[in-house]
């Protein structure tokens, strides 16, 4: 479904040349979802930005469906660090967003009610906890209905509680909905929690370390038992080593 | 209630003093300078309809003029702070344009657009568009760089970008700069009126109104009065509509995120 060939990513020319990615290569079958570890600041961003079509690599390409990305497709959606909920818009307004820009006329309710946002229709994104405003944001994005899921760190910054509901409630949207879906973040636990493949990046510019099988993943129950535990001892020794 | 009792008592007070300044200016010259406030009411009484008349048209005038303002100097100045590129060129050109007065380009002004009602409202616009884009760059720079990738992401166009974020992030800073400059505006619009409308009769506007009846003091002070109020009134106006259009600047937990 997403092949990424050789991409790297360089900011800049000349002598202020800064690169954040250096020949990147993977795949991710259809359904699949796979998460991408690595230090903060390490270009996963930007290689997730990249996947999106808002930044072109440098070099390198990367093909979705067989064909290259140019440019934001239309299947493929983003969820930002921190929602990106544009302040100005309720609920329903900014849940709607994406599909109204791309000129669809369906509904949002139903997103809306399965995330448990029905009665804060017309509130502003101000008005809610944070764990609502993610909740928003996956809305936003979950409303187009992709074929491909880019997801930025959704659970940063969210006290511990909230940041399990959440990566479960993307668990059972991925059974639920089918899609491709790429998961950026630095926290151990959850790559294991969220991936079937967890890709380990090197400090900037981000190079891939390794490719960490995770079969077992894919229940509410996997976190907490023997084998999920074991490998993420077993990430955690790799992201050390990498330092 | 509480509001409109501030504002009575505001008159009240006002007026006192103004009754307090023209009592002493009396005493201190030993003829009467400046008209008492009653003297003026009377004034404005028996010369209503002259008198609403000039607001009328002054009101409808500086709602012209800032409507003109709005339009043209809304598009330069946020292009001019969210495009990097056309921030490079056109900076330099507002800001050495910006400070220019133009009062002092009155002679040129009457020259090039003659003495009809186009000079008039130039004069107030020139003064008035250079709020707006100076207000709308400043705010346009600043822009969260995570609202323009969520919509970038979906896929908007150039033109969605603008109307889902730009425009709605730079709107409140964008009114309330509009909303100081009303008074700047409202002496443009004085000196406009005349020194640009000397032909005119009184009702053409509380410019002319207050030049007309420069040896009637009581009534050129009731004109004065007027053209206060006229500002009140936009600076009103440009309140209620950002509290309106901005309402989500002021939902919940004050200094939350």
């Amino acid at each position: 479904m997403i092949e990424v060939q050789n991409v790297s990513v360089v900011y800049g020319s000349g002598e202020e040349a800064l690169p954040a990615l250096v020949e990147i290569s993977f795949s991710v079958g259809e359904g699949e979802m796979v998460a991408v570890v690595g230090p903060s600041g390490c270009g996963k961003t930007t290689l997730l930005l990249a996947i999106d079509g808002l930044i072109r690599p440098t070099a390198g390409r990367i093909l979705i469906a067989g064909e290259e990305v140019r440019g934001v497709r239309r299947d493929v959606a983003l969820i930002l660090q921190d929602a990106g909920l544009l302040p100005w818009k309720t609920v329903r307004q900014n849940a709607e967003l994406a599909l109204r820009i791309q000129k669809r006329r369906e509904s949002v309710d139903g997103i809306l009610s399965a995330l448990g946002l029905n009665g804060f229709e017309r509130r502003f994104p101000a008005e809610l906890s944070e764990g609502m405003r993610r909740r928003v944001g996956i809305a936003r994005a979950l409303a187009l209905r992709p074929r491909v899921l880019l997801m930025d760190e959704p659970m940063a910054n969210l006290d511990s509680l909230t940041r399990e509901r959440i990566q479960n409630l993307i668990l059972d949207l991925w059974w639920e909905m089918g899609f491709t879906g790429i998961l950026v973040t630095h926290d151990i636990e959850e790559a294991v929690f969220l991936g079937q493949r967890i890709i380990i990046l090197s400090p900037r510019p981000a190079r891939i370390r390794e490719i960490l099988e995770n079969p077992g993943m894919g229940s509410h129950e996997y976190r907490g038992s023997p084998e999920f535990l074991e490998r993420a001892k077993t990430l955690r020794q790799l992201l050390e080593e990498n330092g | 209630m509480r509001l409109a009792l501030a504002y009575f008592l505001g008159i009240v007070l006002i007026f006192g003093a103004w009754a307090l300044v023209s009592f002493s200016l009396a005493w201190a010259k030993g003829r009467p300078i400046l008209p008492y406030p009653w003297e003026a009411a009377v004034a404005a009484g028996e010369n209503i309809w002259t008198l609403l008349s000039a607001f009328g048209t002054s009101a409808l005038r500086f709602l012209v003029a800032l409507v003109i303002s709005f339009f043209l100097g809304l598009p330069l100045g946020l292009a001019a702070g969210f495009e990097a590129k056309l921030e490079q060129f056109l900076s330099p050109l507002i800001y050495l344009l910006y400070p220019m007065p133009p009062v002092a380009l009155l002679l040129f002004l009457y020259l090039a657009f003659g003495l009809g009602e186009v000079v008039r409202l130039v004069v107030v616009v020139m003064a008035l568009f250079f709020q707006v884009v100076v207000a709308a760059q400043g705010a346009a720079k600043f822009i969260a760089p995570t609202h323009v990738v969520a919509v970038r992401s979906t896929g908007a166009s150039r033109w969605q970008l603008y109307w889902h974020v730009v425009i709605p992030a730079t709107l409140p800073s964008v009114l309330t700069a509009a909303r100081v400059s009303v008074g700047l505006g409202i002496t443009m619009l004085y000196i406009a009126e005349t020194k640009l409308g000397i032909l005119l009769p009184p009702s053409q506007g509380l410019g002319r109104f207050i030049e007309y009846y420069t040896f009637r003091a009581d009534i050129a002070l009731a004109g004065v009065v007027a053209l206060a109020l006229l500002g009140l009134l936009f600076y009103v106006v440009l309140e209620v509509l950002e509290k309106r259009l901005c309402r989500w600047k002021y939902v919940g937990v004050k200094g939350g995120s």
